[in-house]
């Protein structure tokens, strides 16, 4: 397997050790000498695998730390900073005679992904090192049966942005599963570790680390109701190509990070970060945690894995209960869509001679339909009545006393997946006018979607950029930083006849506005808004918001200004590759002067390869009593 | 606005007074139902929340954190894999039931070691007597068992399977 030039000297030495020491009852520590001696000689500590079992990552000065914030997951009091240290800490750990109890394990089994590697690389010799019997991890590894491993992405909430990004699991599908059967595997879940009620104090925590991250298990089926029925978003499952042995390396790794604390960076050290490198261990050349150095959003972290020739076996896409229910009342006659909707209002009897009219197969679609659209809004927290629940009892009663022969449309898998969708980092350049004068601009954005950015893979109406620089040289005013916008969410999330939710934006950063003597003065703004939107078919949709803002410059006094306006928008995709987007802005602040601050824009954007657009925008400002309009055209690449 | 999610209980309710044979532990230990998903309220808050790529989700069970309850080491233990999928699943058991095929159906039908010549049967029976199984709109996760229980053993090729549920 490898070859070891220290092998003879090291065997030699050890038979001395053995011959001279082998009255002494610490014959043990003699061969845990001669362990670390080799592992020293073997330089196992800078082994990739050590580095990955320990969660090693680099940090400035050539030094080196562990993402693990816990003592007990080392061996060493060093051992989050120390490699060697740890190795060999570990290596005399595992001569520990600690017998197996619930609540205790022996090193060996403990650290058992760390035992079966060191165990493989030094060729441990079982009579002077007595390899312990692991019952736990054996039965637990028993009741998982492993065959396969499943990356699980539930896609964005729809209109909630405490996960507009998603969010990523493991599953382990057992030998005794199938398709129809996959509820009953296991999820491996890791997140932060939280009660906390106030969005604004779990942002702001979890944004410094706030939290304490732990892996998790569960069935799966309690993943799926969380995210499929009471969230309703839709799970993508990639089922990976990872040989058994690659999966019980990581098993074994799994087992060790049980009750292990990590401080959880919503960023970077989040849940798609540490399932990677999960999967770092399970194939330690893939290298996938190293392509996500300062933040780890988990549709990049998707297509991270997907871009792994050879990796993914196959996508499973699982509509969320919303997705079906929405379908299916579209695939429905118009008369049998108003008829179940009466029907879960309570409005219609289930005796009622409307109902009883109809042929059985179509009464039976009714009443699926009639109790899908109130369980549903059951779970949305949209019907009280104290009647619900015996109302859905009596539809699901009635239900299955007709024929069990009803086909069930299913919602098709949408032509485009999530990791198939544009990358979300953004370089643009470009030039145009603005008040007249010539310009040319170099954009970056570092994540992750805007409304005009190629819709297909995201979910429509659903913006979120954070850093977004701007750098703009004006041929009257030289280069300067135009813009640095910082955070800016847009939801727009069209009602239907079964769904109601609300729209809402939320921005703030630092750009230029302009002033009477054509200075560029720079300020600060924020700003956020809540109102309604309308669906127009595939085509786009049309939204209108009322608005709140501040606005903070040197140049009023006093500097801050609070202000209100309105806002409206339609978003047009003209044809799959070419899309629209107008919008109106105007919202009026307590300054001093003219406090106005308005705008309409024409944006546009056309597809012009996988990752390449072009876009086009055109916008007229008013701004504190100066009006400019801009035209400027852009060459935007998807990249990371 | 308020899109004020509150604590839904909902299919994964488990009845904190769900209790089986004495001193054993009920599946409500299981606790993974109890609370799946407390939202934040109000729309900013939200926003906030949202940038940060956060998940909400509430910690079940460490992996390695012991043998209580119902579950071991973060699997759940044999003797409770079919109650604890009951308990989780009961809303969804119930209309796949009414419908006659469904993954909860299928799962359950899995779970319990049906075997394939009997599956047929089985799916009818419990569809017949769904009013039974599910005798109350707030039926309990016992309840359901028992009912199950009594409908299986009433039937002659199916009565081996009572004792599994």
């Amino acid at each position: 397997m490898f070859f070891c030039p220290h092998a003879v000297i090291i065997r030699c030495l050890l038979t001395i050790a053995v011959l001279a020491g082998a009255s002494l009852p610490a014959a043990g520590a003699n061969y845990g000498d001669a362990l670390v001696v080799r592992a020293r000689a073997l330089a196992l500590h800078e082994r990739r695998e050590w580095q990955l079992l320990l969660h090693y990552r680099p940090r400035a000065f050539g030094r080196t730390r562990s993402a693990a914030d816990d003592p007990a997951f080392f061996n060493s009091p060093r051992g989050a900073t120390d490699p060697a240290a740890e190795l060999e800490a570990t290596l005399r750990a595992f001569f520990s005679t600690i017998e197996q109890t619930d609540t205790r394990q022996n090193p060996q089994c403990r650290f058992i992904a760390r035992y079966r590697w060191l165990r493989s690389m030094l060729d441990f010799d079982p009579a002077r090192l007595p390899e312990r019997p692991c019952a736990r991890y054996e039965r637990w590894r028993a009741r998982l049966a492993p065959s396969r491993v499943t990356l699980v992405f539930p896609t964005a909430y729809l209109n909630s942005p405490a996960s507009m990004y998603g969010h990523t699991l493991l599953r382990i599908d057992g030998s005794d599963q199938n398709d129809r059967t996959r509820l009953l595997a296991y999820a491996i879940n890791f997140a932060a570790q939280t009660d906390e009620g106030n969005g604004l104090v779990f942002a702001w925590r979890g944004l410094l680390g706030g939290y304490a991250g732990r892996f998790s298990m569960m069935p799966y089926y309690v993943k799926v109701a969380e995210y499929s029925d009471l969230e309703s978003r839709d799970i993508w499952e990639y089922e990976l190509d990872l040989a058994p042995a690659r999966i019980d390396r990581m098993l074994e790794h799994v087992w060790e990070l049980g009750p292990i604390r990590f401080d959880y960076y919503f960023l970077d050290e989040n849940c798609s970060y540490q399932l990677l490198s999960l999967l770092d261990v399970a194939r330690p050349d893939l290298n996938l945690t190293e392509r996500f150095p300062l933040w780890a959003i988990p549709a990049d972290t998707v297509r991270a894995v997907t871009d792994v020739p050879g990796l993914v076996r196959r996508v499973v896409y699982r509509p969320a209960r919303s997705t079906e229910l929405t379908y299916r009342a579209a695939f429905a006659p118009p008369s049998e869509a108003r008829l179940a909707r009466t029907l879960a209002a309570g409005e219609v009897a289930l005796d009622a001679p409307v109902l009883g009219a109809l042929p059985a197969s179509e009464r039976a679609r009714v009443l699926e339909l009639a109790y899908d659209e109130l369980d549903y809004r059951r779970l949305a927290g949209k019907a009280h009545g104290e009647d619900v629940p015996g109302r859905l009892r009596d539809l699901l009663v009635a239900r299955s006393r007709l024929p069990a022969t009803t086909p069930v449309p299913t919602p098709p898998e949408p032509t485009t997946r999530p990791d198939q969708g544009h990358r979300s980092a953004r370089l643009s350049v470009g030039a145009g006018t603005t008040a007249g004068d010539g310009f040319q601009e170099l954009q970056y954005r570092g994540a992750y979607h805007d409304l005009l950015d190629p819709e297909p893979g995201y979910r429509r109406g659903s913006q979120i950029e954070f850093g977004n620089i701007a750098v703009r040289h004006e041929n009257d005013n030289g280069l300067r930083l135009e813009r640095v916008g910082i955070i800016d969410v847009n939801s727009i999330a069209p009602r239907d006849a079964l769904l109601k939710p609300v729209s809402w934006q939320a921005d703030f950063g630092f750009e230029r506005t302009r002033a009477a003597d054509e200075s560029r003065p720079l300020l600060f703004q924020a700003s956020g808004g809540v109102g309604l939107a309308q669906s127009l078919g595939d085509t786009g949709f049309a939204w209108a918001m009322v608005n709140v803002g501040i606005v903070v410059s040197g140049r009023f006094d006093p500097g801050v200004g609070l202000g209100a306006g309105l806002s409206a928008g339609l978003m047009l995709n003209v044809t799959p590759r070419w899309r629209l987007l107008a919008s109106a802005r105007s919202l009026h602040y307590a300054v001093e002067g003219p406090g106005e601050r308005s705008s309409v824009a024409l944006g546009q954007s056309v597809t012009l390869a996988p990752d390449l657009a072009l876009r086009i925008e055109a916008d007229v400002r008013r701004e504190f009593g100066v009006r400019w309009s801009t035209i400027g055209a852009y060459l935007q690449w998807y990249f990371q | 606005m308020i899109m004020r999610k509150t604590l839904i209980a909902v299919s994964l309710s488990i009845a904190s007074t769900l209790s089986i044979a004495a001193g054993e532990n009920n599946v409500g230990s299981c606790g993974w139902g109890t609370k799946i998903f407390t939202g934040q309220s109000g729309v900013f808050p939200q926003a906030l929340a949202g940038i940060t790529n956060g998940t909400f989700g509430n910690q079940t069970f460490a992996i390695s954190s012991g043998t209580s309850g119902c579950t071991q080491d973060g699997t759940v233990a044999s003797s409770w894999q079919t109650a604890a999928f009951i308990d989780g699943n009961k809303e969804k058991l119930a209309r796949d039931l009414s419908r006659g095929s469904g993954e909860s159906l299928d799962s359950l039908v899995a779970l319990m070691g049906v075997e394939q010549q009997d599956r047929a049967r089985f799916v009818q029976v419990a569809r017949d007597n769904l009013a039974r199984i599910f005798p109350s709109s707030s039926a309990s996760t016992d309840e359901i068992r028992a009912g199950l229980r009594e409908v299986l053993s009433a039937d002659q090729s199916l009565a081996v399977y009572s004792a599994r549920v």
